[in-house]
């Protein structure tokens, strides 16, 4: 393990930063404006991708610091941990910027320089989220990320979306205020806020009542974006926003902040062995279950079709919790699989709901009968990612669910495994219906009120190739997980976090 | 070097009466003048920075009367932020004043003058001498906020002018207290004389307190500053907000551990809990009534009252990093609320708005002030990396280190009160649909050069507001454990 001394991660994080100006400024040429998103999208992906392969042969990159408060530094520190995060925010970024060209353009949107800055700004502050080399840092970029979104959330402007936008404010800022209040105390404690492998040490135990406090203070601020029920209310309001938002910032880069916030705190300031002697990692863990069987039982009864993803979204998201709570080695591997899994899967469904919606204006789910001859390529896509989320074998999600099942029953927890299995098995009440349902409709005048396209004008191709592109990185991870640079850095973090 | 300091103080009030005089002469000579005096008096401030950073506390005796009978000019760590706070805001809203006005060469030498008494405050040693400088402040901000034209403005000028002056004849008469206790005037021979169990030093320090209360707007002795911000120019209300109560809590701080001394508070921890409530109760009390304005002057002259609230619970808490947390309040609230007030100076301007409502979609109009404007609302919540987060994190850690777990808990609130009424402004300007497009009227360079560079600068004190504490905080160990 070395440390190095780079400016690349500061490159990552404010590359998009940077390009929110012209973005702005070429308000008036939409291809120029949209040339500028894709350039900082690649530049934060390619320097993404060389930080990744230096931290796979064991580098941790430091950039130079600022001393922000006493004790406390605004740092970025790339470890395998962040670089797990940054790879999966970065990708689908590039992959989301073409998608939302495609909606953007095909839905004929207002505000679309507005939309486009806020986007750029957002994935710097994800990136800033993964890169945060101490509590504080995370703070800092976790509030921005909040920011960043607002408008997003908002971009519709009608009275639901600035309801959903208020509920958002208030709830995620409600929670980087717990979150300034845990990392006060755990600054009172230990008098540091940095992150250290397997937990800061003694001094968090030695003061049991305030360490308790403090993890609750926590994990209850970075559950609000983790949506950790009950905290989980603002995400399905919040899919008023455009459904390139929903597909990336909602169920990939903001509220995996919040489970990337919960994974540094479980790993790497307390530490498996105090989440342990404190006594805190059940409680988490029985929430995160009720939370994954109470959020799938919820999607069931949603009539549209992004809230009820939003839902399974919630149910997923609390896997991730789960796995990070009961906090073995195999469980932790488990649940950073999952995390990288679960992205790819679920942005390729919210793409298909987003599409469907562009091509047809379908928005719940009792109208999609019959739309697979309409649109066999996306429908399919969506069976395919579907079949991933409720753990069916060759698709990503069967990997990352094996390893977390198996965990858990080596470290002995049955009810948990059996909680797990029975949040599958309502995906699937919750999928089946949807995608046979699309095929093969009970009523054969269903269908019959699609026109059959052909494979060229199925769809705008800014709008399906995103969607197979995700859907074939969830089949490969599905096939061979350890091709793919996610298990190799779940290993190393369970390596060093363990 | 320590000429300086009384430099600080006659550079100002010279300028001022020249300005009256030239006024005499010709029309409209006053805002040069005022530049050129307060760019000296930014250097001067400057020279003076320099000075303490390399040698540490510095102290000048007037006339060479010794004290504890003359009068001493100081400067240290704790007081140098603020001098310079107070020519730097003072320099920048005469940019902000060039188009807009007030013109008249009164207004100027009143608006110097009002830098000299600030200034004074800030400087002084003495406690008889620091209500000179109260009074000099006080008058000149009475006139300024009088000098926009209509009755309201004369009505406001004349409530601050009551209040104003009932304050300072209660910190008077504190002073006259502190002199029969122990026979001088001279801040650093009170703090070694005067005797902490004494009732009449509780008494003076009630009575000060309530004086500086006043100045400082705190709940329910605010009632001059909605009503003074409002119907003031804009210029004046800019300066105003930046300054007159900021300086009123650097006094606060200043004669609490200067004069009275922590032991006062260890031996009557009352006391100390009574100022603790109160500030408690201000925080609150600016939040509720702040939610409740249509108006935007008035929202921000609330919002005051919680940030005034929070400064003062840091210097109640007495420990260094809650007192280092109060000046770096006092001075990020200075900037930032100056700087709010700049940037609703100019959407009125621009846009003729200036109620809650009458917000809605006008951050097209004024894309900058708007963005401005929220940049600082984010600031006063006390979202990082503005100040406003780092006086947020000085404050809580003070709390925590005196064992206060509900200070901490009322530091920490104040940031949702916070985030309720801004939400619902920046939610106005930038998510609800105008109702009908104004004629837009041009705005000034100064104006936005302003709105800008209070923006930039809630954000740059944020990130190196460990800078700024570090250079208050050895004062401020120094005045707190002699």
């Amino acid at each position: 393990m070395t440390e190095t001394t780079s400016v690349l991660p500061l490159i990552a994080v404010g590359a998009s930063a940077v390009a929110v100006v012209p973005i702005l400024l070429s308000r008036s040429r939409p291809n120029l404006r949209e040339g500028w998103t894709f350039a900082a999208a690649l530049v934060k992906f390619g320097v993404v991708l060389l930080l990744v392969s230096g931290v796979r042969n064991g580098t941790t990159y430091v950039t130079p610091s600022l001393q922000f408060v006493p004790g406390v530094e605004l740092v970025l520190r790339v470890d395998a941990l962040g670089a797990l995060f940054a790879l999966v925010a970065s990708a689908l970024w590039l992959v989301t910027c073409l998608y939302s060209v495609g909606y953007m353009r095909g839905l004929d949107e207002a505000n679309q320089t507005r939309y486009f800055a806020a986007f750029a700004g957002s994935m710097s502050a994800t990136i800033g989220v993964a890169f945060a080399g101490n509590l504080v840092t995370v703070l800092v970029a976790y509030e921005l990320l909040t920011l960043a979104t607002y408008p997003l959330v908002v971009h519709k402007r009608t009275t639901e979306a600035r309801a959903a936008g208020r509920k958002y404010v208030l709830y995620t800022l409600a929670g980087g205020l717990a979150v300034f209040s845990g990392t006060l105390l755990v600054y009172a404690l230990t008098g540091t806020t940095a992150f250290t492998p397997g937990g800061v040490g003694d001094s968090l135990s030695a003061n049991p009542v305030f360490a308790r406090a403090a993890f609750a203070l926590l994990v209850g601020g970075f559950g609000v974006k983790a949506a950790l029920a009950p905290l989980h209310g603002w995400l399905p309001d919040a899919m008023v926003a455009p459904t390139p938002v929903s597909s990336l910032l909602h169920a990939v880069a903001v509220v995996k902040s919040g489970v990337f916030g919960i994974a540094r705190v479980v790993l790497y300031v307390y530490g498996t062995d105090d989440l342990t002697s404190l006594g805190v990692g059940m409680p988490l863990a029985v929430l995160a279950a009720a939370t994954m069987l109470f959020a799938a039982a919820l999607a069931l009864r949603q009539t549209s079709l992004k809230r009820g993803l939003a839902y399974s979204t919630v149910s997923q998201l609390s896997y991730i919790l789960l796995g990070l709570a009961v906090a073995t080695p195999g469980t932790i591997r488990g649940a950073l699989l999952h995390f990288s899994a679960h992205a790819f899967m679920k942005i390729a469904l919210f793409f298909c709901a987003g599409l469907v919606y562009v091509e047809t204006h379908v928005e719940t789910i009792a109208d999609l009968r019959g739309i697979g001859r309409r649109l066999p390529a996306t429908m399919t896509a969506f069976a395919v990612a579907s079949a991933g989320l409720v753990g069916l074998p060759f698709v990503a999600g069967f990997v990352s669910k094996w390893y977390l099942l198996v965990g858990l029953v080596a470290a002995a927890h049955p009810l948990l495994a059996g909680a797990m299995l029975v949040a599958g098995l309502l995906k699937l009440l919750f999928f089946w219906p949807i995608v046979s349902a699309a095929f093969f409709p009970d009523d054969a005048s269903d269908g019959a009120r699609w026109d059959r396209e052909t494979r060229q004008t199925e769809a705008d191709w800014r709008l399906l190739v995103p969607v197979l592109l995700a859907v074939a990185v969830a089949v490969g991870y599905g096939i061979v997980p350890t091709r793919f640079p996610f298990f190799d850095l779940a290993d190393r973090i369970v390596e060093v976090a363990t | 070097m320590t000429d300086l300091l009384v430099a600080l103080v006659v550079l100002p009030i010279l300028a001022s009466a020249s300005i009256t005089f030239a006024g005499w002469l010709r029309e409209r000579t006053g805002w040069p003048m005022a530049v050129l005096a307060l760019l000296g008096q930014t250097a001067l401030a400057a020279t003076v920075t320099v000075g303490v950073l390399e040698r540490g506390r510095a102290s000048h005796t007037i006339g060479g009367f010794v004290p504890p009978y003359g009068i001493e000019f100081v400067a240290d760590g704790l007081s140098v932020p603020f001098v310079v706070l107070v020519a730097g805001a003072s320099l920048a809203v005469l940019a902000y004043a060039r188009e807009t006005g007030p013109h008249s060469n009164p207004f100027y030498a009143l608006y110097l003058l009002l830098v000299a008494g600030l200034t004074g405050v800030c400087v002084t040693g003495d406690v008889f001498t620091l209500y000179v400088f109260l009074e000099i402040s006080g008058l000149a901000a009475y006139g300024l906020v009088a000098s926009a034209s209509g009755g309201d403005a004369a009505l406001a000028a004349l409530k601050y002018l009551l209040v104003g002056t009932v304050g300072a004849t209660f910190y008077l008469l504190g002073v006259g207290y502190l002199y029969a206790a122990t026979g001088t005037l001279n801040m650093a021979a009170l703090a070694a004389t005067l005797s902490a169990e004494s009732t009449l030093t509780v008494v003076a320090f009630g009575c000060v307190v309530l004086g500086l209360a006043v100045k400082m707007a705190l709940f329910p002795l605010h009632v001059w500053k909605p009503d003074a911000y409002e119907h003031a120019p804009w210029a004046v209300s800019v300066l105003l907000a930046a300054l007159v109560s900021t300086v009123a809590g650097y006094a606060l701080i200043r004669l609490t551990y200067g004069v009275f001394t922590v032991r006062f508070f260890a031996a009557n921890p009352l006391v100390d809990e009574v100022l603790i409530a109160g500030a408690c109760v201000s925080v609150l009390a600016g939040g509720i009534l702040a939610f409740r304005q249509q108006s935007v002057s008035r929202l921000f002259a609330y919002s005051s009252i919680t940030q005034f609230g929070l400064a003062t619970l840091g210097i109640a808490l007495g420990t260094v990093p809650a007192v280092v947390g109060a000046a770096v309040q006092l001075l990020g609230h200075g900037v930032m609320k100056g700087g709010l007030f700049a940037a609703a100076g100019v959407i009125e301007t621009r846009t003729r708005a200036s109620t809650v409502d009458a917000y809605a979609g006008r951050s097209e109009d004024a894309p900058f002030a708007s963005g401005a404007l929220a940049v600082i609302a984010c600031g006063l919540v006390g979202i990082p990396p503005t100040v406003g987060f780092v006086a947020k994190w000085y404050l809580a850690v003070g709390a925590l280190e005196a064992d206060s777990l509900f200070v901490f808990g009322v530091v920490l609130a104040s940031t949702f009160l916070s985030l309720t009424y801004f939400g619902r402004l920046v939610q106005r300007l930038y998510v609800d649909a105008p109702e009908q497009t104004p004629e837009l009227e041009r705005i000034s360079t100064g104006m936005s050069g302003v709105v800008i560079g209070a923006a930039a600068a809630t954000v740059l004190l944020g990130l190196f507001g460990f800078a700024l504490a570090s250079f208050a905080q050895p004062a401020v160990s120094h005045l707190l454990h002699p």
